[in-house]
């Protein structure tokens, strides 16, 4: 812990991107940046309709998800991502992380851009006042931020991950639920993009971890990776519980279990430790896995949807042999 | 696919089938996950096609006795229109629809038995169960469309069902039924350089979304953001204000549900207010300025090819000015014939911008949303036989037809009306057509078929569409599932022969085509407007083909023509059918257009237009939909290697396949281009000037596909592998 402490950067000098100390920072700078985007782009009030179509009780399970992953994204933009800014050791690290800062308050935003456009005003409150009190979503909270406040850059970074990886997927079930049945597909359009973050979130964040984690001693490693366990097996418990007290009442409890097992390995792996739920519960239903592929191929209609594949391009301008006709 | 020593979990599908009945949309979505020995799943989707109709489509369909009682029902609750059935005796009706169930059709795909449920066929009112089954609406599409002729409606019935011609949506969708839109798919209409055009544009928009189908609107001709009101300076607010107003009026009105009203507008890249007009899909765009969900176009002359090619900058005329001074709307002036004496004319006021910045920013924005299209203005116009201007496409860039203005009153009312744009599309499945060998016969029944949609529209409520269809009866027969049928024969999409193959096709359907719209002038003894100065009149249309033979390259195509017993047309049988045209002349006055086809081509099994494959398993989101997964026609783990999906294909081969169909075809092709994110904006404005080379005439969408970054893919997941 001490070597990852003593390579913090303890002042700032001018970032230089043509002198890379770690590749991956630059690879990773430019996907997030060509994949910037903001609510605004997706045509939300093509939703209202479908809305409509929602029970009530529907209705207040989804945005009761969404305001539970209001407040885990405002934690991860407020708390979470600036805190690893003064864990890094590069400067392009630290320059990845204001990128993860912004575009998680991106996320935390577009969730109120759903809200104002498909909800009364009156139901969104309600939800807000339900996040405040729920004991379980404040349970999840403190957990994290707890470790945020730890001493050990590791563990924040171990936290970091479990939140990107881990406990967003509780609340990501239900839009891509909707979406295979055909209702709110705009909205998982906009989902889709904060999962196309998220994952590259997760696994740079897990990346890095594992590089500071190589340079430990060996039974510092032994600790952190007991402690990781522990922190995960916290969670699990508590997710359970938040998950049976939003999903027992449209009978999807244990579905989402099977994916928060899922994800629970994902969120292993990019720490870079072993699974730990072994595969016959982590049977997810297909229409939600397919649906998951972060890879951006879907064949939209642009008639009904703005789609979730279009990315911000490279701009070079042509030349004289381009033109030689 | 990336391995990893650490144990991850696999799902296998086979263990999961058998522990419990997966639902259809389950097994659906298996085809985007490998198997437990790294296989594609087809086999699932099969599945899930049988299920859907086990679990969903049989307990949800009303049951009837016998075909007497179900359309006595039908038509007394005001489902069916009583008049559709009357022109037949009950006799006909019964052994019409014997013949269509005698085909057993089966829905090869999920997706095509999914979409023909959810979006098509007859439903009781509370949207609650299913009226009819696929036979059904073939029969009530070939009586509706006969018009009381028997053979024809057996005929339709023909091919229809066997997959061959398929018509556009709003045909399939509507005909027969009692509530309704309109059978005509496309609009475009041309706004004038004054307020009582353009208000009359904001009400097109909604009458014509509300009964179906996509619009699209010409904004050359307005004047320019800055320009003079009544001869006093910096007035007008220019186009975008108009594009705002459209998009409202587009997203209020939808064809009773069943899709959302959808519009175009289309504007000369020698306009002022052009990177004002491309800027409105910037990601960053204010929203004020921001346009979400209409779709733009921009009409690119040769003489801006030109000006970039000298690096040179690019003049921008005021529309109000270049009206004053020719007296013509800026649309209806040939930019490339007058570009030097507008410069040089100090009475129209003009800016500038850099000619490759210019086809950069376009670049940029089709990054960020896809838009704009693009017609190439001089190559549209130098292919079309038919007397006067084209100055636009519409929603799908394969409408290329002339139009006039219309002149309006101070109350509104019309002073004269112009000539607007309607074309009611179907499109030919290339391997079905090529398996029963009867191309003639094939051609001619959907020519006919598509002429009585034109005959029977009459859009009372825009007079300039209803003028323009009366006097054209333009058609668009298109073609689809052409990479379907390549890869079937073990042919490369792009390849040589792929090539050679595409050309024969298209050069058949288009003496097809004409031949059958002969005879048909010359049954009703009519042409359409404007024949007699047309280049079918005066014969010189027929040229290419009788000064030139025209044969297969390749064996192997010619083997195929062969074995299906296609003859393919001679120089004799062209200069026999330039006779007959100059002497009887032809009904219509526009007849192939080749459309996107997206649902139809799902309902049909076909792929997509004359595209490659989006992916071997497409993943498919629509608004009715959500996300589904379609597995390209005729692929099998033995064929996987002739679906090169379309990113993989490349723009080149696209471009050079549809450089091929396109000297066969008098309207347009939608052709979208496909690109990996790691390309930049230089590769897509070689590709656009790779086009315009080729004698490309419209360019669609641009897709971009980006791969996820390694190591955070989902395991197991088809889509992120191929």
């Amino acid at each position: 812990m001490t070597a990852t402490a003593a390579k913090r950067l303890s002042r700032i000098n001018a970032i230089n991107w043509n002198r890379l100390q770690d590749d991956k920072d630059l690879e990773v700078w430019n996907r997030l940046t060509s994949n910037f985007w903001l609510p605004e782009k997706v045509p939300l009030s093509n939703d209202i309709q479908s809305w409509n179509t929602l029970t009530e009780q529907e209705q207040q399970l989804t945005i009761r998800v969404f305001t539970g992953l209001t407040l885990l994204d405002t934690i991860q933009g407020s708390v979470g991502a600036p805190v690893l800014i003064e864990d890094a050791v590069t400067p392009h690290e630290e320059a990845v992380y204001t990128n993860i800062a912004f575009m998680e308050s991106v996320h935390a935003r577009s969730y109120s851009s759903i809200f104002s456009t498909l909800c009364a005003t009156r139901d969104v409150d309600d939800a807000f006042r339900w996040s405040e009190e729920n004991p379980m979503l404040q349970a999840k909270a403190d957990l994290i931020l707890d470790r945020y406040r730890a001493e050990d850059p590791l563990m924040r970074k171990v936290a970091s991950v479990f939140l990107e990886s881990f406990l967003f997927y509780s609340g990501f079930y239900l839009p891509m639920y909707w979406s295979s049945h055909a209702k709110l597909t705009n909205t998982a359009d906009l989902i889709r993009l904060i999962i196309r973050d998220e994952a590259v979130h997760g696994y740079y964040i897990g990346y890095k971890f594992q590089q500071a984690l190589a340079e430990a001693s060996p039974a510092h490693q032994e600790e952190v990776k007991m402690y990781a366990y522990e922190l995960l097996h916290e969670l699990y418990d508590n997710e359970v519980k938040y998950t049976e007290s939003l999903y027992d009442g449209v009978g999807l409890t244990e579905d989402v279990k099977k994916f928060l097992h899922y994800n629970a390995n994902k969120a292993l792996m990019n720490l870079g430790f072993e699974a730990l739920f072994p595969s016959s519960v982590t049977d997810v239903d297909p229409t939600i896995l397919a649906a998951l592929s972060p890879s951006a191929d879907e064949n939209h209609d642009f008639f009904s949807g703005s789609g979730s594949s279009y990315v911000i391009g490279k701009a070079v301008a042509t030349e004289d042999e381009d033109w030689a006709f | 696919m990336e391995t990893s020593s650490i144990v991850t979990p696999q799902r296998h599908a086979g263990e999961t089938s058998e522990a419990r009945a997966l639902d259809y949309h389950a097994l659906n979505a298996m085809l985007n996950l490998y198997g437990p020995e790294g296989e594609l799943q087809l086999d699932k989707d099969r599945e899930a096609a049988r299920q859907y109709f086990l679990q969903h489509v049989n307990q949800n369909t009303v049951f009837f006795h016998s075909l007497e009682e179900k359309l006595d029902y039908l038509v007394e609750e005001g489902y069916y229109e009583a008049d559709v059935l009357a022109q037949y005796d009950g006799a006909f009706i019964k052994s019409l629809f014997e013949q269509a169930y005698a085909y057993k059709f089966r829905f090869p795909s999920f997706l095509g038995a999914f979409k023909y449920y959810t979006s098509y066929t007859l439903k009781t009112f509370d949207g609650k169960r299913y009226l009819e089954r696929y036979e059904d609406r073939v029969c009530m599409v070939a009586l509706n469309l006969a018009r009381g002729d028997e053979t024809l409606a057996r005929s339709l019935v023909d091919e229809v069902i066997s997959g061959r011609f398929q018509p556009a949506t709003p045909t399939f969708l509507n005909c027969g039924k009692r509530q309704r839109g309109e059978l005509v798919s496309c609009f475009l209409l041309r706004i004038e350089d004054n307020m009582e055009s353009i208000g009359r544009s904001i009400n097109s928009a909604l009458q014509l979304s509300k009964r179906g189908g996509g619009v699209a609107f010409l904004l050359s001709n307005v004047r320019e953001s800055g320009a003079p009101i009544k001869h006093i300076e910096n007035q007008s607010s220019g186009i975008v204000p108009i594009m705002k107003m459209l998009e409202d009026a587009f997203s209020y009105a939808n064809q009773l549900g069943a899709r959302q009203g959808a519009g175009a507008v289309y504007l000369n890249a020698h306009h002022p207010d052009i990177l004002r007009f491309l800027d409105t899909k910037r990601e960053n765009a204010d929203e004020k300025v921001r346009i979400k969900t209409l779709s733009l176009g921009v009409t690119i002359p040769d003489i801006t090819f030109e000006l970039a090619k000298q690096n040179e900058d690019m003049y921008l005329f005021s529309p109000y000015d270049v009206e004053r001074v020719y007296g013509v709307p800026f649309g209806d002036i040939s930019v490339t014939e007058k570009y030097d004496e507008m410069v040089a004319d100090r009475r129209i006021r003009k800016d500038k911008i850099n000619a490759r910045e210019f086809f950069q920013t376009i670049a940029e924005l089709q990054f960020e949303s896809g838009y704009p299209y693009i017609m190439f203005e001089d190559t549209v116009n130098r292919a079309n036989p038919i007397a006067g201007r084209i100055n636009m496409s519409n929603l799908c860039s394969e409408i290329l037809q002339v139009n006039t203005p219309t002149e309006y009153d101070d109350d509104l009312g019309y002073r004269a009306i112009g000539h607007d744009i309607s074309c009611n599309l179907g499109s030919m499945n290339i391997a079905k057509v090529m398996d029963a060998g009867d191309i003639g016969t094939s051609v001619e029944i959907a020519v006919r078929g598509l002429t009585a949609v034109s005959e029977m529209s009459n859009l009372k409520s825009v007079p300039s569409i209803a003028e323009g269809n009366a006097q054209s009866h333009a058609i668009g027969l298109g073609q689809m599932n052409l990479h379907g049928f390549l890869a079937r024969e073990r042919i490369f999409y792009g390849s040589d022969e792929g090539l050679d193959f595409t050309n024969i096709y298209f050069y058949c359907v288009a003496y097809h085509a004409i031949r059958a719209s002969n005879r048909l002038a010359a049954e009703k003894g009519q042409s359409f407007a404007g024949f007699a100065e047309s280049d079918y009149a005066n014969g010189t249309f027929f040229d290419k083909y009788t000064d030139q033979v025209w044969e297969p390259r390749t064996e192997k195509v010619r083997g195929l023509f062969e074995k299906a017993g296609i003859a393919i047309p001679g120089q004799a049988d062209w200069q026999a059918l330039k006779e007959s045209v100059m002497a009887y002349g032809l009904y219509n006055r526009n007849l192939q257009a080749v459309p996107p086809t997206g649902s139809i081509s799902y309902i049909n099994h076909s792929t997509s237009s004359i595209h490659p494959v989006a992916g071997k398993i497409e993943i498919r989101k629509e608004g009715k939909l959500g996300r589904v997964y379609y597995p390209a026609p005729y692929l099998s783990d033995d064929n996987i290697e002739y679906y090169q999906d379309a990113y993989e294909v490349g723009p080149e081969k696209i471009i050079d396949t549809y450089a091929e169909a396109t000297k066969h075809v008098d309207q347009g092709l939608s052709l979208t281009l496909f690109f990996p994110d790691s390309v930049t904006t230089r590769d897509l404005n070689r590709a656009q000037i790779y086009a315009w080379r080729k004698g490309i005439k419209t360019l669609y969408y641009v897709r971009l596909r980006q791969p996820a970054l390694e190591g955070t893919e989902v395991e197991g997941c088809v889509s992120c592998t191929l």
